[in-house]
């Protein structure tokens, strides 16, 4: 039994519709990343719960990219690898604090609902 | 400063456009480096499953594993990147329609010149798609052919009734077979008028064929469709409309000849098949036709379902062969064949309009072209906007796609002006020409009529954007960006290609000014051919006599005596000349072959005739019209009589039938006789078997146009010969004759009352005939000179330009002394080059477009040496005014203020 055969259904989430977005802002906001990089990033962050599909991951890059909320350079690597890191930009900036306080909010609210029920 | 072209080759530029082109798309997928972004992915990957102990080529396959489908994932990369263009090329949309706004002037100079040119082919397109696209409005109307016999020489005949007997007992390849004969305009009697009425004589498949129901009413029972059967008329639902009052059928009857027809059906609006027929009657009340030489019918059919046209074209063609070979020299039908009925119907109006088409589109280049050079020059402008634009990294593509956007509001805006700009211009095409093609006045401007300006507008657009972006590249960034935002040259590239596009205004103005010129001097020639009979304003009377009745010969002879004796006596009238085909249309123009007698009454039966024997007949045989003429007639029209006497008003019914003969008939029959004194049997014209003498010579008329070379033609007198009488024209010379129409009218009622009459001046006429010519003329001469406004803008536009960029030379020029007319030359000269270029290559293109005029000129060629060089001339003179203007603004520049400047 191998790691990558493991379905990512039986222990690992898939990435909730919309967050993604807010997620790999998260990842570049301290500093530059590339593509693997923000990869890692979330998977570690999330002890590996966490699984992003990398057919998800590129087009979001795009499209964050061309909304301009990041922006992309290619560089070389400490391994004197050329790659292609994703930086945050102001308006990405604000977009992120943004989205984080909305999904903070609904996040208790839901915490807030669940414990209702179970009391 | 001429852009020196050498080693400017066209196909490795054209190489280098197109490279550059699918290169802006790609440029942005290989900029964004997807490949090599997936292939480090792959790598960092692998290199971590190496890290945790995993053999190399099994940390490669997990990595790959854990990736998943590469594909897939560019595709929806891909999808983010197509999205997003048409999102962003929305909000381009928006922002080039928000500049265009702030530049009014502009906007509406191109707006306004695309509208002129989508507009334009929008138009002829509405008329090509009337006239020659649209299917007719019969079911399966694809399906229906006409049939023809073939002469030996293979030109398309009538049939004749045994022959088509045997093709529609004898063929396979066809549903339904019918015949009929056109009679035209005939005088039709018991509706709210005497009326002329278009009428065809059907047989009893011709509405099964066509698969059309009446609309009102029904079709032909059997009982009316046999010898001796109950005479039935079915008319139009215009008919219907104008002279039946729209009522209830019951009661109502045409009489029509001899017969009274009462009205059964009414066919739905929109059919009057064969040639606007209005009234149609069963051909099976007349006895069959049982001679295979009377070629009285025209002949449609339907193709059996599943069989081609190849297939049923072999067929008739293999029958009617054998047929030639069964009966011999008992048929003149050599071959057959079947042709589309929309073609068949279309084939004359075709060649002119398709050459208009073609016009409307060069109209179109020309105002594409000339629209280009303006967003060049307002690309030049920009120029810095978009060295900034690209300094901060907006990528080539970024701006093409900007370019493209704003040439699309232009075109999309411009060719909404073209739509509706075209409606009107339909409108005008079809009251400019009635008759000048089958089903014009149908013309309109429908939806694939819009779908084909939203056509051409696009791909306006889209040249356009792609121009604009050629014309800008190759700019090179830093010096741009240090000349600052006013400078601007445009660069070398920029200016190349707008000397480029006014040398292509140029040319395409001269390929429609010289079609235009060809066509204008065709028309001269034609109003200058004499066409034998004088055009002076005359008075022309239709009027048509109906058949039948006991003794109807002497009773026609006294009712046109009288009506002519009214006539010539009405205040006014100096002259009145009856014909029975009137050289302008509107007659009879019945054609045949006749014998050369040696006495009066030589051949007076068929037995006679056969008895000559096929030698004798050839050798005594001529081929002429025949009309019959009033002894004023020649006189009115001012034929001349060249030798012998005309006909004369003594020249009745008991003394012995004269006939006068035209010059190019003498030549033809009797070169270097005298036919004055020769006897000539005609009666296969109107059964009358009483020979003619020939008493004189008259000049040569050419009938329908002028440009039909003068038919030999033979005329007899109306009170001799009046049994084939039925339509004829009545011409009245006087002072005044517009004048005389009323108490014309006032005169024949009272005369006449049962005939129907229609009047017409002889100018009005001779217009008429030249409709089609007029319509083609009228159209191309139109696009001919707004091409030449475009081109002269153009190229005034450029100088202008030019002149403005070289303020600072000139201003130095004068101060070291240069005369204002050298300047002048300098400036002009420049004008004048670029116009001789486009004119060189204009007259180029218009030597090998020659061929598509060729068949629409009258007595020049299509390289008539006269007309290019007057159209080269006036392209020139257009190009120097064009120049003058701007280069006079040059010497007036003030030399301190331009330095200062």
């Amino acid at each position: 039994m191998r790691d990558s055969e493991r379905s990512p259904e039986n222990d690992r989430e898939s990435v909730l519709q919309g967050t993604l977005d807010m997620l790999v802002l998260r990842a570049v906001q301290l500093e530059p990343m590339h593509g693997w990089g923000i990869a890692e990033r979330l998977e570690q962050w999330s002890e590996q719960i966490l699984q992003l599909g990398q057919g998800t991951l590129y087009p979001a890059l795009y499209r964050l990219e061309r909304q301009g909320l990041i922006d992309s350079k290619w560089r070389v690597t400490e391994n004197n690898r050329r790659a292609r890191y994703y930086s945050l930009t102001a308006a990405g900036r604000r977009q992120l604090a943004r989205e984080m306080e909305s999904w903070q909010r609904l996040s208790r609210a839901i915490n807030l609902v669940l414990r209702a029920s179970i009391a | 400063m001429v852009y020196r072209s050498g080693g400017f080759g066209i196909q490795s530029a054209l190489r280098g456009a197109w490279r550059r082109l699918t290169g802006l798309w790609r440029e942005n997928e290989i900029n964004r480096g997807l490949d090599d972004e997936i292939a480090f992915h792959l790598e960092q990957q692998t290199a971590k499953n190496r890290r945790a102990g995993m053999p190399p080529d099994e940390a490669r396959r997990a990595a790959l594993l854990r990736f998943g489908g590469v594909e897939p994932l560019k595709e929806r990369t891909r999808d983010e990147f197509r999205a997003a263009f048409v999102q962003d090329f929305w909000r381009d949309m928006r922002i080039g329609a928000r500049m265009l706004r702030r530049s009014p002037g502009f906007a509406a100079a191109t707006i306004l010149t695309i509208g002129l040119g989508t507009g334009a082919a929008t138009a002829v397109f509405s008329v090509v798609n009337g006239v020659l696209l649209r299917p007719l409005p019969y079911p399966d109307s694809h399906r229906l052919v006409r049939l023809f016999q073939l002469s030996d020489k293979g030109a398309r005949m009538n049939v004749s009734g045994m022959n088509f007997d045997d093709w529609q007992a004898r063929t396979h390849s066809f549903a339904g077979m019918a015949r009929y004969n056109f009679w035209g305009l005939t005088p039709a009697i018991g509706g709210s008028e005497p009326t002329m009425a278009t009428t065809a004589v059907v047989s009893r498949e011709f509405f099964d064929v066509m698969q059309v129901r009446p609309w009102k009413g029904r079709t032909f029972a059997p009982a009316e469709q046999r010898v001796g059967g109950a005479p039935a008329a079915i008319v139009g639902y215009g008919f219907w409309r104008r002279w039946l009052s729209g009522a209830e059928l019951d009661g109502k009857a045409l009489r029509i000849g001899d017969r009274l027809y009462p009205v059964i059906g009414v066919m739905p609006a929109g059919f009057d098949y064969p040639n606007g027929t209005a009234v149609w009657l069963a051909r099976e009340l007349n006895p069959p036709d049982t001679s295979r030489t009377a070629h009285n019918f025209q002949a449609v059919a339907r193709l059996r379902d599943g069989v081609s046209l190849e297939t049923a074209r072999a067929d008739i063609s293999t029958l009617s062969r054998q047929l030639k070979q069964q009966y011999g020299n008992d048929t003149w039908m050599f071959d057959a064949t079947a042709v589309p009925l929309l073609e068949q119907m279309t084939a004359t109006s075709k060649p002119a309009l398709q050459m208009l088409f073609g016009a409307a589109i060069l109209l179109l280049v020309v105002a594409t072209t000339n629209v280009s050079s303006l967003l060049l020059a307002r690309a030049a402008a920009r120029q810095h906007q978009f060295a900034v634009q690209l300094a901060i990294g907006a990528g080539r593509f970024r701006i093409a796609r900007q370019l493209l956007a704003e040439t699309t509001v232009l075109c999309l805006a411009g060719g909404a002006v073209g739509a509706v700009t075209s409606i009107w211009a339909v409108r005008a095409l079809v009251s400019l020409g009635p008759g000048v093609a089958p089903r014009l006045d149908q013309a309109n401007v429908d939806w694939i009529a819009l779908l084909f300006a939203l056509g051409v507008s696009m791909a306006a657009a889209v040249a356009l954007g792609v121009m604009t972006t050629l014309g800008t590249r190759g700019v090179p960034l830093s010096s741009t960006l240090a000349e600052g935002p006013r400078a601007g040259t445009g660069g070398r590239r920029s200016l190349f290609v707008r000397q480029a596009l006014v040398v292509a205004q140029v040319a395409l103005t001269l390929v429609l000014l010289a079609g235009a010129g060809l066509l204008a001097r065709s028309f001269v020639k034609l109003l200058e051919v004499n066409p034998g009979f004088t055009l002076d304003e005359a008075l022309v009377v239709d009027l048509a006599v109906t058949n039948g009745g006991t003794d109807f010969r002497t009773r026609r002879v006294m009712l046109l005596d009288s009506i002519l004796e009214r006539l010539r006596q009405l205040p006014g009238v100096s002259q009145a000349g009856l014909v029975t085909g009137f050289p302008l249309g509107g007659g009879n123009y019945a054609n045949g072959q006749f014998i050369e007698m040696t006495s009066p009454d030589e051949i007076t039966s068929i037995e006679a005739f056969t008895k000559l024997g096929p030698a004798a007949i050839k050798q005594r045989a001529g081929f002429a019209g025949y009309r019959l003429v009033s002894a004023d007639y020649f006189q009115a029209l001012r034929i001349p009589v060249i030798r012998g006497r005309a006909i004369e008003q003594s020249d009745g019914p008991e003394s012995p039938h004269v006939a006068v003969i035209s010059e190019s008939l003498a030549r033809s029959k009797w070169p270097g006789q005298d036919p004055i004194g020769r006897f000539v049997q005609f009666g296969n014209m109107d059964g009358d078997v009483k020979g003619f003498q020939v008493v004189g010579i008259v000049g040569d008329v050419r009938e329908l146009t002028p440009e039909t070379p003068p038919s030999p033609l033979f005329y007899g007198s109306y009170r001799q010969r009046p049994n084939s009488i039925w339509r004829l024209s009545v011409v009245l010379r006087g002072p005044d004759p517009d004048a005389i129409g009323p108490s014309v009218q006032r005169a024949l009622r009272e005369v006449a009352p049962e005939i129907p009459v229609q009047l017409r001046t002889m100018q009005g006429a001779f217009s008429t005939a030249l409709t089609g010519r007029r319509f083609s003329l009228v159209l191309i001469t139109v696009f001919g000179g707004a091409a030449l406004l475009l081109a002269t803008f153009g190229l005034y536009g450029l100088i202008s330009y030019l002149v403005a960029q070289r303020t600072r030379e000139i201003g130095i020029r004068m101060a070291l002394g240069a005369k204002s007319g050298d300047l002048l030359k300098l400036i002009v000269g420049k004008g004048a080059r670029l116009a001789l270029y486009g004119t060189i290559a204009g007259l180029v293109a218009a030597f090998f477009l020659s061929s598509v005029v060729q068949g629409l000129l009258f007595a020049i060629s299509p390289t008539d040496p006269q007309v290019l060089a007057v159209v080269a001339v006036v392209t020139v003179l257009a190009s120097v005014a064009a120049s003058y203007v701007p280069a006079r603004r040059a010497t007036k520049i003030e030399p301190v203020s331009s330095l200062r400047a």
